[in-house]
């Protein structure tokens, strides 16, 4: 069997809030193929946000191994952490958190200023997002002119655009209807299956998890069930 | 280069806000730049340097240029002192001896003399002959003619001396740009001192090296004479009569200092609320993986720009009024010009970037700083 894309072994993450120690996550342990698009549900607090954000690279464990491929992010100082997030991650926000004084082609040109690319290569390939998103017709629009569900689309086309092995999304649909919700899904699906993408999503809907090609749910820190979907597809 | 244009278009997308950060660094660098010109102008008046070779005699115990006679006979023996290179009698006629805003100073010359004297006098508009042709004729210096809308052929009446403007002139020395060069017997009799009397000598010396020498020389010949000299550098006269204007000058360094200090605290609070508006950006640029030294670097550039775009403005205007309005502070007859300068202006710009860096010192470590995960959590 290949290596798995992510490894993570006994990981524990704990923090003190006052005279309280926190686990948000207590000695998982997990492996991800490469190209597998993965669901993670649970109710609040079960950890899913503080798992995806370990697996992101913008937090760090308390203990355990993390390996994303091939490299254990766990043991990266916090300079070489941002610069592998650079490369490796492309992260999606429930409420898309695009930089409101910027236009969708500048939003989603962001993750390229911290390439050596010119701006002539950095166009090329923020169209190419903004046409894989289908909105090559908005790339002057500024956040506040746009709804939704095309400020989560020009969210996507920013976390694509760089070409990350890894995308990481936190309820990406939990602040849309259910029109921009299922295109978003089938968006996500499609660089699943068509890009090679690994994907990482956490949601509460089902719905949205039904378009994964596995879920898992967490409960207090740990693992407690796996399920697969008989068809993918939102 | 990047995170530059990323900090400039912060700055032009948020127009009010910047507009008004920059309009006050604006008002406090202008106020900076209008104490450092005048500091510089009157440094350079005052100010011997090593290649000053000018000395002015000057009747001994004199106020005013009107209780300084001394007789024109005079120049042959000073003339004839070893280290004089040369020497030119001038009469003085000024409107207000006291210190002044608009002081005009008439300076009577022998005609023969005053381009031999001063070689480095360029006639700018009209002509040097047109002088020598009319007795009453002057040559202005081109403050003098900008401050009061003079050229050629105009003529203009002060300390009730009429004259009919000959020329415009120009020159490195900022004395003479202020002035009204008339011909000596004319200025003798129309201010009624009369023939014969001058209220100062200028004397050139062949080694700057020997100005003490050649002062104390001429105030020793004289000094059983009926009419007993005082000779020092002219820049030394200048420090000496002008003592009051020079602590006035002086203490408004404090003045430039404080609008320094303004400008730095408006840029820090305009940096720091900035950043603190900014929380949740910062916290997804940290995301898409900019590092702690780019997010501090954007917000320093953010504040650099501010502060250069914000005193350049000021900078440039106050250079700009001082160039239009040609202000001249004088005393007993010294004449003060409070000259914008290239130096000023670079040390303006220079000042702006360092209080743009320095403010946004703090604002940038603490955004630098600010751990992500609680940031995009904040509200």
């Amino acid at each position: 069997m290949a290596a798995s894309f992510i490894q993570i072994r006994n990981l524990t993450k704990s923090f003190k809030k006052g005279p309280n120690l926190i686990t948000p996550l207590q000695d998982l342990s997990l492996d991800v193929p490469r190209g597998e698009f993965l669901a993670l549900m649970g109710p609040s607090g079960s950890g899913k946000t503080t798992l995806l954000n370990l697996i992101a690279g913008i937090d760090s464990p308390t203990s355990g191994e993390l390996v994303v491929s091939d490299r254990d992010i766990a043991r990266l100082s916090r300079a070489a952490l941002t610069k592998w997030r650079s490369r490796h991650v492309g992260y999606i926000f429930q409420l898309y958190h695009l930089v409101p004084i910027l236009s969708a082609f500048e939003n989603i040109e962001l993750p390229l200023l911290l390439t050596s690319l010119t701006r002539a290569e950095r166009r090329v390939r923020v169209e190419a997002a903004l046409d894989l998103v289908h909105l090559a017709d908005r790339a002057q629009h500024r956040p506040t002119e746009l709804s939704g569900g095309q400020e989560q689309r020009v969210a996507i086309a920013r976390a694509i655009v760089h070409d990350p092995d890894l995308l990481v999304a936190d309820e990406p649909t939990g602040d849309l209807d259910s029109e921009s919700a299922g295109a978003i899904l089938r968006l996500l699906r499609k660089l699943s299956t068509d890009h090679g993408k690994t994907i990482i999503m956490v949601t509460h809907d089902p719905k949205a998890a039904a378009a994964a090609d596995r879920t898992l749910h967490l409960e207090k820190g740990q693992l407690i069930e796996q399920t697969q979907p008989a068809t993918s597809g939102p | 280069m990047k995170l530059l244009l990323l900090a400039l278009k912060n700055i032009t997308r948020h127009r009010l806000r910047s507009f008004l950060t920059m309009a006050g660094v604006a008002a406090g660098m202008f106020l900076f730049t209008a104490v450092e010109t005048m500091q510089h102008s009157l440094a350079t008046v005052t100010k011997i340097s090593a290649d000053d070779t000018t000395l002015v005699v000057y009747r001994e115990n004199r106020f005013c240029p009107a209780t300084s006679r001394l007789p024109e006979y005079y120049l042959p023996t000073i003339r004839k002192i070893p280290g004089v290179e040369s020497a030119i009698p001038i009469q003085i006629a000024v409107n207000n001896c006291g210190a002044s805003l608009d002081v005009i100073t008439f300076r009577g010359v022998p005609p023969e003399n005053l381009q031999r004297y001063n070689p480095d006098l360029e006639v700018v508009a009209g002509s040097f002959d047109a002088w020598l042709q009319r007795s009453d004729a002057a040559l202005i210096g081109e403050n003098f003619a900008r401050r009061r809308g003079l050229k050629p052929g105009d003529t203009f009446e002060a300390v009730g001396i009429n004259v009919l403007v000959a020329g415009i002139i120009r020159s490195g020395n900022a004395q003479d740009n202020n002035v009204a060069y008339v011909q000596l017997p004319f200025l003798q009799q129309a201010s009624k001192v009369g023939l014969g009397t001058v209220t100062q000598f200028n004397v050139k010396v062949d080694d700057a090296a020997r100005l003490e020498s050649v002062a104390s020389a001429i105030d020793e010949t004289f000094k059983s004479d009926a009419q007993p000299t005082h000779t020092r550098p002219e820049k030394a006269f200048f420090a000496e009569t002008a003592k009051q204007m020079v602590e006035l000058i002086g203490f408004t360094r404090w003045l430039g200092l404080g609008a320094v200090a303004a400008v730095l605290g408006l840029v820090a609070n305009a940096v720091l609320l900035i950043v603190r508006g900014r929380v949740k950006e910062t916290a997804i640029l940290q995301t898409l993986g900019f590092s702690r030294l780019m997010i501090g670097l954007l917000v320093s550039f953010e504040g650099i720009l501010l502060g250069l775009l914000g005193g350049g403005t000021g900078v440039a205007a106050a250079v700009a009024f001082f160039q239009w309005q040609s202000f001249t502070l004088g005393n007993e007859g010294l004449t003060l010009a409070i000259t914008p300068d290239l130096t000023v202006l670079l040390k303006g710009l220079v000042v702006a970037l360092l209080l743009g860096l320095l403010a946004s010192l703090y604002p940038a470590y603490r955004a630098a700083r600010q751990p992500v995960i609680e940031s995009l959590n904040a509200a």
